[in-house]
């Protein structure tokens, strides 16, 4: 263990567990997933940065996103998101998740992943390396430090509307809302 | 001396019209009514492998093209002029009501390209046991492979109404 983050483990050590226990859905979306398995395997090892794959989203707490998004796909993630537990965190990978990348005119494939589930990063590429997934990591860890990795707060927060726009593109959701309160419309 | 595949079918089928290419590819237009009638003949003639159906929106003519592809899983074919080694089945439909009746019952493998049509062209497919969504989420006014379908004002509707999320300014 690192002596100079001692004192991080002394004042917050619920936030150092999370921080170095990243379980990741291993959750199949678009051509990014190409580079998850030699990132989670021997060549390139990401459980050197604590990151491993589990089975099922009620275990893990980090989402990456690996590409583009269909409406189809839509649905599965936020059904996905919702099952995780809190402390979650979300990382959009690739160019498809910020802006639709090259699907930009598609008419079947959502364009700011950002308006229909919290994002806590983006990884820009198409496709990004392995490596630029462990410099993800690295700032996540920054951004848990200093608890600017609150995307499933805001997910809490502004629920009302993040529900809205999904049934915007959706239609009607055929789960009941994660948070009955509904928090600020 | 046994007849080359494109007499016989000049013979049997008299609103069809064929078209032997030079690269083994015989070229058959038929007419809505006869495609399943020569769908089953070019089965028991032992082209009894359907590669894919696929359809063409020529919106200039005003018709929708239903492209059949078989070939035969044993023999490769294209060596002598009576053995095509692919058969390409064609038929136009109008535009404004695409209507056909389905080849399932000759080609099980059939029903997912059906669908996909139905769905993304917005043709019928009459007499097919269920043509229910398959890939798309939400209802289009037009199908959305259709050349008339604009999907950059579609996206701009749709996508381009989703408000940001967080305070309100």
């Amino acid at each position: 263990m690192d002596r100079n983050q001692l004192v991080k483990w002394l004042q917050a050590p619920a936030k150092m567990a999370h921080k170095y226990s990243l379980h990741a859905v291993y959750f199949c979306t678009g051509c990014g997933i190409i580079e998850v398995p030699p990132t989670i395997t021997a060549r390139w090892d990401a459980e050197r940065f604590g990151v491993i794959p589990t089975a099922t989203p009620r275990h893990a707490n980090l989402f990456l996103i690996t590409g583009y998004v269909s409406l189809k796909t839509l649905r599965a993630i936020i059904r996905t998101y919702e099952q995780m537990p809190e402390p979650k965190f979300s990382v959009g990978f690739g160019s498809c998740p910020i802006n639709g990348g090259m699907y930009y005119d598609s008419y079947n494939t959502i364009k700011h992943l950002d308006r229909y589930m919290p994002i806590d990063g983006y990884i820009a590429g198409c496709m990004p390396r392995p490596e630029a997934i462990f410099v993800a990591v690295t700032h996540l860890w920054t951004l848990i430090d200093k608890d600017m990795a609150d995307g499933y707060k805001r997910y809490r927060r502004y629920y009302a509307q993040y529900r809205a726009n999904q049934e915007r593109v959706l239609g009607r959701l055929e789960w009941p809302p994660l948070f009955p309160a509904g928090g600020d419309a | 001396m046994t007849h080359s595949l494109k007499a016989r079918l000049d013979s049997v089928f008299k609103d069809i019209e064929t078209e032997a290419g030079r690269d083994g590819r015989l070229t058959v237009i038929a007419t809505a009514e006869s495609v399943v009638p020569v769908l089953r003949f070019l089965k028991e003639a032992g082209h009894d492998y359907l590669q894919l159906v696929s359809c063409v929106d020529w919106i200039d003519r005003g018709e929708i093209e239903i492209v059949y592809v078989l070939s035969s899983y044993l023999r490769t074919g294209g060596e002598a002029e009576d053995d095509p080694a692919e058969i390409v089945l064609k038929t136009r439909l109008p535009r404004s009501a695409p209507s056909l009746p389905t080849s399932i019952h000759v080609f099980p493998a059939a029903e997912p390209y059906e669908r996909e049509m139905h769905e993304l062209y917005g043709v019928r497919f009459e007499g097919h046991p269920r043509l229910t969504p398959l890939f798309l989420e939400r209802e289009y006014e037009i199908p959305p492979f259709r050349k008339d379908f604009d999907t950059r004002q579609y996206v701009k509707d749709l996508f381009g109404s989703v408000p940001p999320v967080g305070e309100k300014s």
